[in-house]
């Protein structure tokens, strides 16, 4: 059985109050979190029901021009511009007026990320653990949107599918590991759909992934799928090869190739392909590979629970396919959370990393607070955990 | 769903076929039943008990039906045209196909095992090696590890002509007994839905890893001893082959010492 | 003759005999066009089982996709090959002008009426012998079966 008492709130509270910072990628996220202290914590295995309070979740989203990604020395560069301005607000939100007693733990991301961008928000981090005299906790950005899910949704013990734009994994919890039971082989799904936005030239804002499933849903021809390679490689997937042929097909598209007997017709050449059904067909093939993993990963485990986390998980589709899959399976269910959690933020961070907190699991030297680009999910000892 | 699925596959099989349901599992349900599709019954019926096993790839709603339809064909024909070259492999011992309904996501096996006496369940290797880990048994008895090398050597073989299996579970390994009543087991190979045909090293030894830890995690006491009769086995093949033989031998071992100590997953880029 | 149905495909009939000592070959040969059976050489069949199973998957890619050749009969023929050149299954298992060992299929569709085709033993001239493997066996050409199977590998 687990404790998380173990270690008591600061000054006497009879509630723990956590800071997280989170900017791995294009968004800047900064959440406050507040737990109470609960007898059942005490003993048992309750880390997906801390009754969390969300005191603030304020994030800001680097986005760039159609046609362009996100480069990491501009990222980092935005970052570092609204810090101060989100933690400031974080904190009036908050209403905490003392860090230095109010706060028991600075959380930020240690890793997975892009490398620049992990760096700024990690020395904003340091900042404020020296100024305010709070420790500091170094969180994966994988756990924190699976404990980030768990809590939302109350889901003890699901099948994790964690989509974004960086990552991609079907995730399963075993003997104090989140182990990776299936992965992409190659680049994340949003990724994916991020660089074929890219081709399209769509607005990057709210988000290129959004953008696609609004021309996706105005798909007129649904019953003529455009045939794309299903790349499952038993429990993991592979989409480079997915994209290179769909980037392939919207260049011709652009340029009229009439060649391309897929697009245009053989006699009349008119075109028979719009670039929505493009998006459909991306949509409907990535998705069905995604739902058929997790299927697998929720055979072989015999669970009977999804929860889809990461910023691809706000795509409506995607969970309405696991849901039919989960239906099709009898008794089971799909759990996912909106766009205030799907997509990066600073609570998640913040939930994980007081959860590894209240297990004393704190940085001891600021040698400790490195950041890293790669860090595997199951790299973290979930002692929070049964 | 079962019963969804049973009145699907029972829809299109007939009530000719009568069916009774095995095992399901993610992408297929498995079937036996005492009706050939072809043959006439005098042909087999003489035979006492004659079974076939029926492997279905039901259509999965979730997704859309062009999607569903050719992958339901292609991995139903890949996996006859995989059993079928593998059937030409001299001292492989994979199922008979005896017929292919692509369209239909439908497979006829050859059905392979039995009933292990003392109500152990189905031969397979699991069961087998709990049998001879009950009482009275000597879980080290000579014709388990005799079994375990001949395991190993049907890898081997597969391996050495270049296939991969992609779920070497010691479920998926079949014992059928060389002649009625002996007590010689010859090891076969089933469930090749995840198969492919592989030169990589890396496949061969995640093929290895998976079988290890599924003997690992079943039959921890023994494991060591029982692991060193595989991998012997599976060298013996190699090893048979001269200097290129010994040299991929090394490969694969490496790789899959390798697979070991990550856990089988590459290292992941943020 | 055998005669019976596939327990999934009521709706066939099929009626399969085994002649041996043909010996008008050339003017069967001459009829295949229009007679509504598939003539297989023998020589190259070594067991039942071998052709009941190209005969279920003439059945199959019938009902269940497309014919590639004309009619069920000529499928059967096709089926029978390893590869999927029509041509070479025709010339390899149909009978050639020396056959003397002939099996004969006919698929009779049950939904269709009219039965009005001749009976075999009125079109082939020889002797009508039991069709199992141990016949099969006997006649097989071994090495010509192992050449064209080895072709597709």
């Amino acid at each position: 059985m687990v404790n998380l008492n173990a270690v008591p709130p600061k000054n006497g509270r009879d509630y723990y109050i956590a800071i997280g910072l989170e900017g791995s990628a294009n968004k800047l996220g900064v959440g406050i979190i507040k737990h109470p202290l609960l007898n059942k914590h005490d003993d048992g295995d309750y880390s997906h029901d801390c009754q969390v309070e969300i005191l603030s979740n304020i994030r800001d989203t680097y986005v760039t021009p159609p046609g362009e990604g996100f480069l990491p020395r501009d990222t980092a560069r935005h970052h570092r511009n609204w810090c101060v301005r989100l933690i400031k607000k974080a904190l009036e939100e908050a209403k905490i007026i003392h860090p230095t007693l109010d706060i028991d733990v600075i959380c930020f991301t240690k890793g997975p990320g892009m490398g620049a961008p992990l760096h700024s928000v990690v020395i904003a981090a340091r900042t404020c653990s020296l100024l305010w005299n709070v420790p500091l906790v170094g969180v994966n950005h994988c756990v924190g949107h699976i404990e980030m899910g768990r809590e939302i949704t109350k889901a003890k013990n699901p099948v994790v599918l964690y989509v974004s734009g960086g990552n991609t994994q079907v995730i399963a919890y075993s003997e104090k590991r989140y182990r990776i039971f299936g992965e992409t082989l190659d680049i994340a799904i949003g990724n994916c759909l991020d660089r074929f936005a890219r081709t399209l030239k769509i607005p990057n804002e709210p988000s290129p992934g959004y953008n696609i499933e609004q021309l996706a849903k105005q798909c007129s021809n649904k019953e003529n799928l455009v045939e794309l390679p299903y790349t499952v490689k038993g429990m993991d997937l592979s989409m480079s090869g997915i994209l290179a042929y769909i980037d392939s097909l919207a260049k011709d598209l652009f340029k009229e190739n009439k060649k391309n007997k897929i697009l245009f017709d053989k006699e009349s050449g008119e075109q028979k392909v719009t670039v929505e059904d493009l998006c459909y067909s991306l949509q409907e093939n990535l998705f069905a590979m995604l739902v058929e993993i997790t299927e697998r990963a929720m055979a072989h485990v015999n669970s009977d629970q999804v929860l889809i986390v990461g910023g691809v998980g706000c795509n409506v589709r995607l969970q309405e396919m696991m849901a039919q899959m989960c239906i099709d399976r009898s008794n089971s269910k799909v759990h996912a959370t909106d766009s205030r959690f799907c997509i990066d933020n600073g609570v998640m961070i913040a939930q994980a990393g007081l959860l590894q907190y209240r297990m004393n699991d704190v940085v001891k030297d600021l040698s400790e607070t490195v950041v890293t680009q790669k860090f595997r999910t199951d790299e973290v000892f979930v002692d929070w955990r049964e | 769903m079962s019963e969804q699925l049973v009145a699907q596959i029972s829809e299109y099989l007939t009530p000719n076929v009568p069916i009774q349901l095995v095992s399901q599992g993610a992408e297929a349900v498995v079937f036996t039943t005492n009706v050939h599709p072809y043959l006439p019954k005098e042909s087999y019926s003489g035979v006492e008990d004659a079974k076939f096993i029926i492997k279905y790839r039901p259509s999965k709603s979730y997704r859309h039906p062009s999607i569903d339809k050719s992958l339901t064909k292609r991995r139903t024909l890949g996996e006859a045209r995989l059993l079928g070259k593998l059937h030409q492999i001299e001292g492989l011992h994979v199922p008979h196909l005896i017929a292919c309904d692509a369209y239909n996501g439908c497979l006829w096996l050859e059905f392979l095992g039995e009933n292990l006496p003392n109500g152990m369940g189905f031969s397979n290797l699991k069961n087998f090696l709990w049998m001879y880990a009950k009482g009275g048994n000597d879980p080290y008895d000579p014709i388990v590890l005799e079994t375990l090398y001949k395991v190993g050597q049907e890898i081997g073989l597969l391996h050495w002509n270049d296939y991969c299996h992609g779920d070497l579970t010691s479920s998926n390994i079949i014992l059928v007994r060389e002649k009625p009543g002996s007590d010689t087991w010859v090891p076969h190979l089933i469930d090749f839905g995840l198969g492919s045909i592989s030169n990589m090293v890396e496949d061969k030894g995640v093929d290895l890893y998976v079988l290890e830890r599924a003997i690992l995690s079943t039959h921890s006491s023994y494991a060591e001893k029982y692991n060193e009769c595989l991998m012997n086995g599976f060298s013996s093949v190699y090893e048979n082959n001269g200097k290129l033989g010994q040299k991929k031998l090394k490969e694969v071992i490496n790789r899959f010492q390798e697979v070991r100590l990550r856990g089988r997953k590459r290292s992941m880029i943020g | 003759m055998t005669v019976f149905k596939f327990p999934q495909f009521q709706r066939y009939e099929i009626s399969v005999s085994l002649f041996h000592n043909v010996s008008n070959t050339s003017d069967v040969k001459l009829k295949i066009a229009e007679l509504p059976y598939a003539l297989v050489d023998a020589t190259m069949v070594c067991s039942i089982e071998q052709l009941y199973s190209a005969i279920y998957r003439a059945i199959v890619e019938s009902t269940y996709n497309r014919l590639r050749t004309k009619t069920l009969h000529s499928e059967c023929l096709l089926c029978l090959a390893p590869s999927s050149n029509i041509g070479e299954a025709f010339k390899r298992f149909g009978i050639k002008d020396e056959s003397k060992e002939i099996i004969v299929i006919k698929i009779k569709d049950t939904e269709d009426d009219q039965d009005n085709d001749p009976e075999f033993p009125d079109i082939i001239k020889g002797d009508q012998v039991s069709f199992d493997d141990e016949t099969l066996q006997a006649t097989k050409n071994e090495e010509l079966i192992r050449k064209v199977r080895i072709q597709t590998l």
